[in-house]
């Protein structure tokens, strides 16, 4: 998933360095507030860790491999804002020693494998841990079933999403530049997604299983599992549950995609307008005017979204409130 | 000795420093390179004219080989990056035609060559040290310093584990479905992250006994020469021409 030099459209590239410095001087700010320079050695051990766990390639089956990529891991591990840093200082060192991930493209690098990852990661373990596990672990056991499902989900959902926006990234820059830079999306786009949900499972049972054998042998190194991340005072009353966090964390990494939406969006009908056009079949009145729309600027966007992710997360937690309601009164 | 695997990227890290030491890179001044080169990578990236991009491949094809670093080197680093260049370049040669593929081609290898010539031609810690004078924030710099330290530390860690577990018969697993294989690479991995935090404690103590408090302190901070100065106003002055010229073919 390192994207080369001269393969992104510089405008693509551009905006990839502009949020990548947005986001990294919020994280190295609020980092240097919580990491204490005896913590230094520790987390760039577990940087370390992570780059030296991405050289175990995994088999995936038909005689090809993939390897962990590791946001999800160290955001568990040591926190969202910190795991921005440490995931940023592991790819510095792939493309300043190894030439892995361009220069020009770092910035989109960065923001794929250093942002969003590991927040999509502790976004989705964050939001998961509390609705799967409940009661402490079994005896002999890490944690519970809930949890790894929690743990798994999280990694999965990281490279997962990270690998959707780094198609999107390649997709539109070929738009833009008219296939000048990029890949098409007729390839990028399935290549990518198929190729990584499958990549996404291993990174899922290998994250698990890294995690099972880490809390059994030095429980220590997950300080941050249930740690929420250290805020200014300012915003500290609106982000000091572990839920908002996680929910702002997603949050962030959706604005983080949105702006390749307004890069390149089509005016075109979607597939069922244009079969509808197509059959000359008109569109009746809706029988429900909503009172939203997906919006036509940057921030409308961005509400709607926000809007969209709490009534979907809502509709999830009520429904499980109600299986669980159910289940205990089976 | 440590043998870094880095998706295909077969290299020992300490041979890097051997061939700065080698390469006449080695005594310009890591701001100087890291700059030039930074300058040069952006202008390829903007070309889309094929004569023009083929000429900035050839320029870091000369750079290379002015480099003294070996060939063999760059070459083997160089095919590392290669399957993600040829599978841009096929896609856009299929959608776009061969002209636009062979572009893909020579841009994305133009920067990889430059880049991997600034990696080869600079000391390690002499690029991180490049870095703080540049500014980079003091946490991203030191994490640098310690984490690269560690990787050699853990790389060797790894390596002996894979011998143990080849010696036990372990090759590798046979897909996603086999949970005995991902279990040894799990717990493998477990095991590099417990080694680590382990050493961390020693590695802290080692580093306060020798002076370290929380910040980079180079011996000596020498300003610009004359030979540095040379070096960012040549790739400066050919990144104007080429995006000059780049401007001129597109007006």
């Amino acid at each position: 998933m390192h994207i080369p030099d001269g393969l992104m459209d510089p405008l693509v590239a551009g905006l990839g360095w502009a949020e990548f410095a947005v986001v990294a001087a919020l994280a190295i700010y609020l980092s240097g507030r919580r990491v204490r320079d005896k913590d230094l050695p520790r987390i760039a051990v577990l940087c370390a860790g992570v780059f030296v766990a991405q050289m175990l390639n995994f088999p995936v089956g038909g005689g090809t491999t993939g390897h962990l990529i590791g946001g999800a891991l160290l955001a568990i591990m040591v926190g969202p804002v910190v795991a921005i840093v440490g995931m940023t200082v592991v790819l510095l060192v792939q493309a300043l020693m190894f030439g892995d991930g361009g220069l020009t493209a770092f910035g989109l690098n960065a923001v794929n494998m250093a942002v969003i990852a590991p927040l999509i990661g502790w976004g989705v373990y964050s939001l998961l841990k509390p609705l799967l596990s409940r009661g402490s672990a079994p005896a002999g056991k890490a944690f519970t079933a809930g949890e790894a499902i929690a743990i798994g989900a999280g990694a999965w959902a990281s490279v997962f999403v990270a690998a959707a926006a780094c198609a999107a990234e390649l997709a539109v820059s070929y738009a833009v530049s008219g296939g000048a830079y990029g890949i098409a999306a007729t390839v990028s786009v399935p290549a990518m997604l198929a190729y990584h949900a499958v990549i996404g499972v291993g990174e899922a049972i290998i994250t698990v299983g890294i995690a099972a054998y880490v809390l059994m042998v030095s429980p220590e190194m997950f300080k941050a599992r249930d740690a929420e991340v250290a805020t200014p005072p300012s915003i500290r009353g609106a982000f000091s549950s572990r839920v908002a966090q996680a929910t702002a964390a997603i949050i962030v990494a959706f604005a983080l995609a949105l702006p390749l939406y307004f890069v390149y969006s089509s005016e075109g009908a979607d597939g069922l307008e244009k079969t509808m056009d197509d059959a000359a079949v008109p569109e009746g009145e809706p029988l429900l005017a909503s009172p939203f729309s997906y919006g036509e600027t940057y921030f409308a966007a961005l509400f709607a979204g926000i809007l969209g992710f709490v009534a979907v997360a809502l509709a999830g937690l009520g429904l499980m409130k109600v299986l669980g309601a159910r289940e205990k009164a089976g | 000795m440590i043998v870094a695997h880095v998706r295909g990227h077969h290299t020992r890290p300490e041979e890097l420093d051997e061939h700065a030491r080698a390469s006449w890179l080695g005594a310009l001044d890591a701001r100087a390179k890291i700059v030039g080169v930074v300058v040069f990578v952006v202008a390829t990236a903007l070309l889309t004219s094929t004569g023009l991009v083929i000429a900035s491949l050839l320029i870091s094809v000369c750079f290379a080989a002015m480099s003294q670093v070996p060939y063999r080197h760059l070459a083997r680093m160089y095919l590392g990056a290669l399957p993600f260049i040829l599978i841009a370049s096929f896609s856009v040669f299929l959608f776009s035609g061969a002209e636009r593929g062979l572009d893909m081609w020579a841009r994305t290898s133009s920067c990889v060559v430059a880049l991997l010539v600034l990696a080869s031609g600079t000391e390690t810690f002499e690029l991180f040290h490049g870095l703080r004078r540049l500014r980079v924030p003091r946490l991203v710099s030191t994490l640098l310093m310690l984490t690269y330290r560690y990787i050699l530390l853990l790389g060797d860690e790894l390596e002996r584990m894979r011998t143990a577990r080849r010696a036990r018969g372990f090759r590798g697993g046979r897909g996603l479905l086999d949970s005995r294989g991902l279990r040894v690479i799990s717990y493998t991995a477990g095991m590099v992250f417990v080694r680590a935090v382990a050493r961390a404690e020693d590695g802290y103590e080692a580093l306060r006994a020798r002076g370290f408090r929380s910040d980079m302190r180079l011996m000596r901070a020498p300003p610009l020469r004359a030979a540095d100065l040379a070096f960012m106003a040549w790739f400066a002055c050919i990144s104007t021409v080429l995006v000059g010229l780049q401007l001129g073919a597109v007006v």
